[in-house]
């Protein structure tokens, strides 16, 4: 059956069966990759996923199932499923929405390009190889590109309720990702870089390799400093990647469930008075805007931290009624899960240093330009220590290329250890929209 | 759970567009998941996945393509459009998919499905009442019971037409602790390739009651002082450092584009003599474990390194094939909705002469790194980066206090040599490894090991 067959037939199952509160979530993505190794196209993935998911929810308890088969007896197993598992449950304090806000067009958030519709396997493969070249010629030290990908999605994610919710978002984007390994004197480095958006540029192709080389070689020769605290300069790619790890302790659900250290300190100075953290769901055209959250409630633009106060815990429907208020609005859920909090787009503003500027703040500092893995970083604790790569600099200028050291710290001291912002955003598609920082504090191990 | 007329025609259309091979990957899972949070039960899932991929290899090319539409006409549309891509080749000979049997080496005693799901809400919450039983300290506890049973069938253009049925079970338990210097987390997750006995043979309390302990020392722990120095490496989940540092950068998938520092190293030293590696994808329901990879090839016990000498990578076909080694069952993904790439099964490091004791007494300074979080590395350099759960100073040939917040930060085939002192106390633990894949169960393991320096990040 098609995806319409399919929701009528779970509202159907669930009037049949005097269930007065279910909802569903189809999600549905296409995708196309190409990508390339040694001049030719090495692999093609084209993929369809299509999946249901269905959530009952019977005097608060709710029960969860999912099915990618879009067939009767799938469905109906998924649904008698679900009322089970809902009969099981502890009891919550999950209601569905009953009363169904007027929002604008999804359209209107420029989510969707349908330009991008158009492209076909050989413009990806283009694309691809065009990269892979610029890559391989860049730079006599590059011994291979093991990684040249391009690829293109579109996805969609429809919920209807028994409650008369059915909002309809959809988005599709490019992408693309080059890894060149070079190597010098006996030492490896991998260079990579890659590039997201919503307007198909060839042009790209070229930068993109050039690029991941040139990050590459930077780092060709890196040495170790001696361990100490000192001040780090995060540049605008992994400043977001840091500091995006510990944002679930804005979630209320964590804070009642003992998982945020940021329970009961609503009001309380947590970061510099020049600080404002915000949660802006309507930004056009970033990857976490909507206008409405899988429960139905309306999002709205909400201030995590003000002028350095924690200002609001995020919430969704059961976990606002908990402690008797409304949802804010920051909901998640995917077709195979249940709810979740998420955070829509997370935005600190920019400042007025270039990277450079900021570099040239210290006397002498570390400017991290890759962190590498996230295993170190609790967000529980908030506690941060990080493998890093990156420079030296004295007096602004980069003394030499830097590797085989950490960062040490905690995220909740961190807040108030930013002492300048960069001017800039990184380009690419995101949800995290945090410039690169000057922050003082971190401790650096060799 | 595909007609055998479908994968004929899909193959037949594949070979005569010019593809030198034809795959078809079926797949159905039912997947079930009971979690326990904030003494409560949580939260209740049911799955059900159900899909097929299509690959058509020509030369070293490859050409994947999947749906959860399993219609005779979606599935020939698929496999037209992945051979819309095929820019040369000629039509190849197609040898019809001939039944198989497979053996099966994972028995499941206790079909999941016969047992109440209360009887799992029961367990979870004894576990929850078990870990509170140490006291105030404890702030929270999440357990989960996850199954997933994996029904696949591997068909291809050379004859090979297999059907193989995959039961996981596993138990994950966390335990949140906190005192004055903040909350801590510790967990344990074991699991099998096999039935619901798995959780009635499990000794819970002392599961539940090593993560509660672990969670209270840690909140109690002090910063280590970070800096390059010996580290002793627990048994167990210790063995991740050698699966991310040194496994991936073994399989041909990262051999075979020349993105791994041991390439054209088979037959070198890389290791002191006392070591050896193995990957071994036959042991009776392990968590790593299979009757056939997801390529229908047969697993088998591989010897990686052998006395310090490199022996033998992980490969699938096309990684065989490319890097000129033979096929070691080691094809694996997560689901249809990957292709299958060359990734380990259950990898250890095999026993040493050597107790802890020794090991221990060697050190004047340095950290012993009793259980291992997670990590990653970037296999083309074999630069890694790990948490350490569970972590004690080592002063003066004695383990001292517990410090939190350590990372081990190194380079695998750097590190590998480094190994000095090993173990009798073998032991296996489960996790999920990711990839270009996807996530598939792998278990780590090892002795306990003595690693003569590595850079300890720290405060």
């Amino acid at each position: 059956m098609d995806s319409q067959q399919a929701i009528d037939y779970v509202l159907a199952l669930a009037r049949e069966n005097h269930l007065r509160d279910v909802d569903l979530l189809l999600g549905r993505e296409e995708s196309m990759t190409v990508r390339v190794l040694n001049g030719r196209v090495e692999k093609v993935d084209q993929s369809t996923d299509l999946g249901l998911g269905i959530r009952v929810v019977s005097e608060g308890r709710t029960g969860l199932a999912y099915t990618e088969r879009l067939e009767q007896t799938a469905i109906e197993k998924a649904v008698l499923a679900a009322r089970e598992n809902a009969l099981l449950l502890d009891p919550t304090e999950v209601v569905l929405n009953t009363e169904i806000p007027d929002v604008p067009a999804p359209g209107t958030l420029n989510l969707f390009e349908p330009e991008l519709e158009s492209l076909a396997f050989d413009d990806l493969a283009a694309f691809a190889l065009e990269m892979e070249s610029t890559a391989k010629k860049s730079d006599k030290r590059v011994t291979a590109v093991p990684y040249a990908s391009v690829g293109k999605s579109r996805g969609s994610y429809r919920v209807v309720s028994t409650r008369g919710m059915d909002y309809t978002q959809e988005q599709n984007s490019v992408g693309a990702y080059c890894g060149a390994l070079l190597e010098e004197n006996g030492l490896r480095k991998t260079g990579s870089h890659h590039w997201s958006a919503r307007v198909w540029d060839p042009g790209q192709s070229g930068k993109l390799g050039r690029k991941a080389v040139e990050l590459g070689a930077a780092v060709l020769g890196a040495e170790k400093i001696a361990g100490a605290a000192m001040p780090i300069v995060l540049d605008e790619y992994c400043a977001p990647q840091l500091l995006g790890m510990y944002l679930g302790a804005f979630y209320a659900e964590a804070a009642q469930k003992g998982q945020s250290r940021l329970k009961g300190r609503l009001g309380e100075q947590i970061a510099k008075p020049e600080l404002t953290l915000t949660d802006d769901p309507h930004r056009k055209g970033a990857q976490g805007s909507r206008y409405l959250d899988p429960e139905g409630t309306p999002t709205q633009p909400l201030n995590l931290i003000e002028e350095g106060r924690f200002t609001n815990f995020l919430y969704h429907v059961e976990s606002a009624r908990k402690e008797g208020r409304a949802s804010t609005g920051h909901a998640g859920r995917g077709f195979s899960g249940g709810i979740s909090t998420r955070t829509h787009n997370v935005v600190l503003a920019t400042g007025a240093h270039s990277l450079d500027e900021l570099c040239a703040i210290p006397e002498r500092c570390l400017l991290v330009t890759d962190l590498e893995g996230a295993a170190g970083c609790n967000p529980l604790s908030g506690d941060i220590s990080i493998g890093v790569q990156g420079f030296l600099v004295e007096g602004g200028k980069r003394v030499h290329p830097v590797d085989s050291v950490t960062i040490a710290g905690n995220f909740f001291e961190l807040l108030k250890q930013i002492e300048a912002r960069g001017n800039i955003y990184q380009p690419n598609l995101t949800s995290t929209f945090i410039p690169a920082l000057l922050v003082e504090g971190l401790v650096v191990s060799s | 759970m595909l007609p055998e007329s479908t994968v004929n025609r899909i193959l037949e259309l594949g070979l005569s567009r010019g593809a030198e091979f034809a795959e078809v990957f079926c797949e159905e899972s039912d997947s079930s998941n009971v979690e326990l949070l904030d003494r409560k039960i949580d939260s209740i899932n049911n799955g059900n996945s159900f899909g097929v991929g299509v690959r058509l290899l020509l030369g070293d090319n490859a050409y994947y393509g999947y749906s959860s539409d399993a219609s005779e006409e979606a599935l020939l549309e698929l496999t037209e459009n992945l051979a819309h891509s095929l820019k040369e080749g000629r039509p190849g000979h197609l040898h019809y998919p001939e039944k198989k049997p497979v053996t099966d080496r994972h028995p499941v005693s206790i079909d999941p499905s016969s047992v109440p799901k209360t009887e799992r809400l029961d367990l979870l919450r004894q576990i929850d009442a078990i870990a509170r039983e140490h006291g105030d300290a404890v702030r929270q506890v999440r357990a989960s019971i996850s199954e997933k049973k994996r029904n696949v069938l591997i068909c291809n253009s050379e004859g090979l037409w297999v059907e193989d049925s995959r039961q996981y079970s596993r138990l994950g338990i966390s335990t949140i602790a906190e005192k004055d210097s903040g909350p801590q987390a510790a967990a344990e997750s074991p699991g099998v390739l096999g039935g619901y006995e798995f959780f009635q043979g499990l000794d819970v309390k002392t599961l539940a009651g090593n993560t509660a302990a672990s969670a209270i020392r840690m909140a109690e722990a002090g910063y280590i002082d970070g800096g390059m120095m010996p580290v002793v490496l627990g048994n167990g989940f210790g063995g991740v450092i050698f699966h991310e540092a040194c496994g991936h950068p073994l399989e041909t998938e990262a051999i075979r584009k020349n993105a791994s520092p041991f390439t054209g190293k088979i037959g070198e030293a890389v290791a002191q003599p006392l070591l050896t590696a193995i990957d071994d994808g036959t042991m009776a329901n392990r968590w790593g474990s299979l009757n056939v990879d997801d390529e229908g090839h047969p697993p088998q016990r591989t010897v990686l390194i052998e006395n310090g000498i490199l022996k033998s990578y992980l490969s699938d076909r096309i990684g065989a094939g490319q890097v000129g080694v033979a096929r070691t069952g080691s094809a694996r993904r997560e689901s249809y909705k990957f292709a299958p790439v060359s990734r380990m099964r259950n990898t250890y490091i095999d026993r040493g002469p050597h107790s802890m004791e020794e090991m221990i007494a060697s050190v004047d300074f340095g950290l012993y790194a009793k259980k291992m979080g997670g990590g990653s590395v970037d296999p083309a350099t074999g630069e890694f980066n790990f948490a350490v759960q569970e972590g004690y100073a080592i002063r003066k040939g004695k383990i001292a206090e517990p410090v939190r917040g350590a990372t081990l930060i190194g380079k695998g085939f750097e590190v590998l040599p480094l190994i000095s002192m090993i173990g009798d106390d073998l032991e296996l633990a489960a996790g999920m490894c990711g990839a270009s894949s996807g996530w598939v169960p792998t278990t780590v393991g090892q002795p306990t090991i003595k690693i003569d320096r590595i850079l300890v990040g720290g405060r």
